[in-house]
């Protein structure tokens, strides 16, 4: 399991370093197209808008695999053992059920929704149930990565009960 | 307005905060079970998911990237470090010097980046063993440098002001930057002043004045990265740019800096680039979650209700906008400034709008405000940075701020009286 998180994490830092990379050449590629050309280009407003897209949705995956999101850990903070362990595993499973309804099968409602209608965009005319397939993609990413952060903390917990018995042999 | 589901919202919500389930995570659940008290399973998800996506859908938010990219490339050092010798230079000979330094180096940072997290950990780091050497206690140095770098913030460009733009359907960006300058230079001169008064007290030493050949010498060095602020807010100020672009160049004119001064080298990239993603995202599901919530409020017309019930309350605007400055600083102290301002713009601003404030102005009052909340635990970005990079603790830490968060909530008031402290340069450039 952390083994393939592993290579989940390098595939998806590439694959959102990339993103990145192609937003900033995008929009410097607007700005010289309307100053130095003076011919501006019709398709980088719309593929900015859509980088972000991707890169909101997949990159909330890639932090939440890294824990990066921001939250109030006073409590967890306070706990070892036991409560610790119930109460990451009752976080995880709130964020595993989130990405499982709304980006899952919430964003797969959507996608199949918009390719139904036949939406394409305006520029770049492409289905824009393509552009939303970022939500279930995303969604997917994070219920891996909380299954992951549960394992984390059985290995945290099971180190704990190691810690504890070893405390308790040499009383 | 239904009383269970503002119930059922607020309850959710609070409870998974508390529990320590993600902000923006949260958000997203709290909105999704108030709306299956009304809508059908299957729309509900469906609505909560399109609103995230479309949330995300905007050229304008992606200038935080862009800024948050830049300053990242800003962060290495070579820019932070010749605006701090350009600072010393001016100010280090005044007594508690190094104090005024931070504070200056903090503001002239924030004039180039969007952030206070970046300009927190730039200034903080170099800043931080300086004072040490020179006497300053630790955790006095970190206190100055905490609340300084939330000018980043205020003084232009700002992320959260973008942000406040999209919550505010649409308060010019332009104008959100100019009204910026003057109280973030006020918060800077307030933050100076105390900083200073505790320095002579502390009887910290003072350093030989700097003459007028040093001073010229250190601005030159520092020029390059002060001419980012005319490239940047002279593009944006005169119309050249939109704010994404701008902070496109921004990343380009960085990038060339940080490569020029040999702090990064190209195979640093792919690294700096994943960061500035995933520091990205974590704002950008927030928006998105925000986005969800602010419609669900919207629909239950919440904001209309806290509207009729505080304009019930008192018709005196003095006093309304001391109640929602009040709020706000409890708000900001639980909750990350972004969501806070997603969240309560929608709320807060149609009220101060009816009271005769300036949409800019009143931008300017919340991130102000929120920004206190951002030096306090338990929740406060800015302090954990500045924490972590002076390697003290927030409790050492909290004795040195609680004088300075005096002079924040000082210049905040003067900052919501005086309403031409904001809207002078917006108006002198025409951008209202």
């Amino acid at each position: 399991m952390l083994g393939t998180a592993k290579v989940v994490d390098r595939a998806l830092g590439w694959v959102l370093a990339a993103l990145m990379g192609v937003a900033v050449v995008n929009v410097l590629w607007q700005v010289f197209t309307r100053f130095v050309l003076a011919d501006p280009s019709s398709f980088t407003d719309e593929l900015a808008r859509y980088l972000l897209i991707w890169i909101g949705l997949l990159g909330a995956s890639y932090a939440a695999g890294r824990q990066m999101h921001l939250a109030i850990d006073l409590l967890p903070t306070k706990l070892t053992g036991f409560p610790r362990f119930y109460l990451g595993v009752l976080i995880e499973a709130c964020i595993f059920l989130f990405a499982l309804s709304v980006l899952v099968i919430g964003g797969i409602h959507l996608v199949v929704l918009t390719l139904m209608l036949g939406q394409t965009s305006a520029a770049l005319h492409v289905p824009l149930g393509y552009v939303y397939l970022a939500l279930p993609l995303s969604g997917l990413l994070m219920m891996f990565y909380s299954v992951g952060a549960v394992v984390t903390h059985r290995v945290a917990l099971r180190e704990w009960e190691a810690r504890i018995e070893r405390a308790g042999e040499t009383r | 307005m239904e009383w269970v589901d503002i119930i059922v919202l607020g309850c959710s919500f609070t409870i998974l905060l508390a529990v320590g389930v993600p902000v923006a995570f949260s958000i997203g659940i709290s909105t999704v079970l108030t709306m299956l008290l009304s809508i059908k399973t299957g729309p509900a998800l469906t609505t909560v998911a399109q609103r995230i996506a479309t949330g995300l859908d905007s050229f304008t938010l992606l200038a935080i990237p862009f800024f948050i990219l830049a300053g990242q490339l800003m962060n290495r050092g070579g820019i932070a470090h010749r605006l701090i010798e350009f600072a010393k230079a001016l100010l280090g000979g005044l007594p508690g010097g190094l104090a005024h330094v931070n504070v200056l180096a903090a503001m002239l940072f924030a004039a180039i980046s969007g952030s206070a997290v970046a300009t927190a950990s730039a200034v903080g780091s170099i800043m931080g063993p300086r004072m040490e050497e020179e006497g300053y206690e630790r955790s006095f140095g970190a206190a100055v440098n905490i609340t300084a770098a939330t000018t980043g913030l205020i003084i232009p460009p700002s992320n959260i002001l973008i942000v406040f733009s999209l919550a505010s359907g649409g308060v010019s960006i332009t104008a959100l930057f100019l009204a910026g300058y003057l109280p973030g230079i006020l918060v800077g001169l307030s933050l100076m002043l105390v900083a200073g008064v505790l320095a002579v007290r502390k009887r910290y030493p003072v350093a030989a004045r700097t003459g007028w050949r040093e001073i010229s010498k250190r601005f030159l060095a520092a020029l390059p990265s002060l001419l980012m602020l005319v490239v940047v807010m002279g593009g944006i100020v005169s119309g050249v740019f939109t704010a994404t672009e701008a902070a496109a160049v921004a990343v380009l004119y960085a990038l060339v800096l940080a490569l020029a001064y040999r702090e990064i080298t190209p195979r640093d990239l792919p690294q700096i680039l994943l960061s500035t993603s995933a520091t990205t995202a974590i704002v950008l599901l927030l928006v998105g979650t925000s986005i969800a919530m602010s419609w669900i409020l919207a629909y239950e017309s919440i904001p209309q209700n806290v509207s009729l019930a505080l304009i019930g309350l008192t018709e005196n605007k003095i006093l309304i906008l001391l109640i929602i400055n009040l709020v706000l600083l409890t708000v900001g102290v639980f909750m990350d400034i972004t969501p806070a301002v997603l969240i309560f713009t929608p709320i807060f601003l149609p009220i101060a709008v009816q009271l005769g404030v300036d949409p800019t102005h009143f931008g300017i009052i919340m991130v102000l405000n929120l920004c206190i909340g951002l030096c306090t635990p338990p929740v406060g970005t800015v302090l954990f940075v500045g924490v972590g990079v002076a390697q003290t603790s927030i409790t050492r830490v909290m004795r040195p701020l609680l004088p300075l968060y005096v002079a924040m909530i000082v210049a905040l008031m003067i900052v919501t009286y005086f309403p031409g402290l904001s809207l002078w340069l917006p108006r002198l450039f025409g951008a209202q």
